[in-house]
């Protein structure tokens, strides 16, 4: 056998690698405006810290893993093979990169300029990677759910980053927009039409093939990412309208179908065939315990009013989404995407003549576990600094930046790895050409 | 399907990449007018890759279970 990939469709192994790279880096710098920042950062959701440290993690740390895994996802899952991979994994990747960080620095200093700058470089590099992603889908065939997903997902992607274009437009001066009302469904396309229609479409696949459970049922897995779109396309036009009702129980049906995807996976999980849990799947077990906990909180806070007065749920509710849920599914799910991308280029490298070395050496198991539970303290302390700001906020930054700094460590130990195999397989093929 | 195939390899209850590689280990000793077909949990694209490039020819089924059955055979036999 000669190759497993062919250099002119798969992305090269640096294409996706640069945005793995980079999500660590962005949630240490978020780890660093708690350390800066304080207590004064959890007063409030809408303090100028917490709206920085939101776009830290998702536009920095989730936008970047969950952009360099749909390069990979898209040919192995759909066949669909981006044009010009290397090119738009840069170009997309730079925008990404520099908007997030300036977008940031917009919040922590209301300087027009900076939001006008994010809002082009984040809206022009998401709109180049929707146009290859959805020029490589086109003509792919809706039939699979996987794929009915990536296609959704990219749709909820781009209403997110058209409602941040316009709010942070808005915040620059340009014009006026009602922004609580734009911010609330900004956050509600963002979370779920984008973040979990992804996550759900990604999970069909890689919850059954990395997890050895059986396969989400049909009626979920065949209609969840459109019904979802449904829901909340319709919650925007009720909450726009001022429809309170409706308003509420489109919400509510939306925040339930969350909690309905994540009974689903914790159940297949507990029918896992594997003997014992490795670190990506307790990762997701924590990211869909911590989805369900978000869930409740949300319905709980709708129902009661004396808990929807309180400062402190929506800051729970982030806590539990982006770190609890996504931050967690996502690093689990590096420890799967990066090993795999080492073997199967080194697999190729190697052209059948020099076999690459097995996956799971390739990030050593104990550094993984290390990382998690430096992780889940993180989580932990973010919790106690939502209750108990003056006391948790220092603890919590700080496991936040080791968590991240232990994230990098072992992506970067990877491809040290790879490197140093690649230079094997080069010198045992050149030696065997020789000796021909 | 099943009764063309000279060798069967079920690979649906095997973590990637495992079924890439047991399927690249029994094509490289397929012989030319042999057939091996392979059973998975999923349409395997990136498989569909590496036989193109390595001049074999492929048929697939979906069964109603959800197993995709892959028929390879070299291209010129």
């Amino acid at each position: 056998m000669q190759a497993l990939l062919s250099f002119e469709q798969a992305p090269p192994f640096t294409a996706p690698l640069r945005f793995f790279l980079t999500a660590p880096l962005f949630a240490m710098l978020a780890a660093l405006l708690v350390l800066w920042s304080g207590p004064e950062l959890f007063a409030s959701r809408w303090t100028p810290a917490a709206l920085a440290l939101t776009h830290l993690i998702t536009v920095g740390f989730m936008l970047q893993v969950m952009l360099g895994a749909m390069l990979q996802i898209l040919p192995v899952a759909a066949g669909a093979n981006l044009p010009r991979p290397l090119l738009v994994a840069t170009l997309v990747h730079i925008a990404i990169a520099l908007g997030a960080l300036l977008l940031a620095a917009a919040f922590l200093s209301y300087q027009p300029l900076a939001f006008r700058l994010a809002a082009a470089l984040v809206g022009s590099g998401v709109a180049l990677f929707v146009a290859a992603a959805g020029y490589s889908l086109y003509g792919v065939s809706s039939t699979d759910p996987t794929i009915r997903g990536l296609k959704a997902a990219l749709i909820g992607l781009s209403v997110t980053v058209c409602l941040g274009v316009l709010l942070a437009t808005a915040l620059a001066g340009a014009f006026e927009v009602p922004l609580l009302q734009l911010t609330s469904i900004h956050l509600g396309w963002g979370f779920v039409g984008w973040s979990v229609v992804l996550l759900a479409a990604v999970a069909s696949v890689v919850v059954p093939m990395f997890q050895m459970t059986p396969p989400y049922p049909q009626w979920f897995a065949g209609r969840f990412s459109w019904v979802v779109l449904a829901l909340l396309s319709l919650w925007s036009v009720a909450d726009t309208a001022a429809w309170q009702r409706l308003e509420a129980l489109l919400a509510g049906a939306t925040v339930l179908s969350i909690a309905v995807f994540a009974t689903l996976t914790l159940q297949l999980q507990r029918r896992s065939k594997r003997a014992r849990f490795d670190a990506t799947q307790r990762y997701w077990c924590v990211a869909m315990l911590s989805a369900l906990a978000a869930c409740s909180l949300w319905l709980a806070a709708r129902s009661f009013p004396a808990l929807a007065e309180r400062q402190e749920w929506p800051l729970l509710c982030g806590v539990l989404a982006l770190f609890g849920s996504f931050m967690s599914v996502m690093t689990g799910m590096l420890y799967k995407i990066v090993p795999f991308l080492v073997w199967s280029h080194l697999q190729n490298l190697g052209r059948g003549r020099v076999l690459a070395p097995n996956m799971n050496k390739v990030i050593a198991g104990k550094q993984i576990d290390g990382q998690m539970y430096a992780h889940l303290l993180a989580l932990l302390l973010l919790f106690g600094a939502v209750l108990r700001p003056t006391w948790f906020a220092y603890p919590a930054g700080l496991a936040l930046l080791a968590a991240n700094g232990w994230l990098l460590h072992n992506i970067v130990c990877a491809v040290r790895f790879y490197r140093g195999h690649r230079l094997k397989i080069e010198a045992q093929t050149t030696h065997a050409a020789i000796g021909r | 399907m099943d009764d063309d195939a000279d060798l069967v390899l079920d690979a649906r209850d095997l973590e990637p990449p495992e079924p890439m590689v047991r399927t690249l280990e029994a094509l490289n000793t397929l012989a030319r007018s042999e057939k091996l077909l392979v059973l998975l949990p999923r349409e395997p694209y990136p498989l569909y890759r590496a036989l193109e490039l390595n001049g074999f020819a492929w048929q697939t089924e979906r069964r109603p279970d959800g197993t995709v059955a892959v028929l390879i055979r070299h291209q010129t036999p």
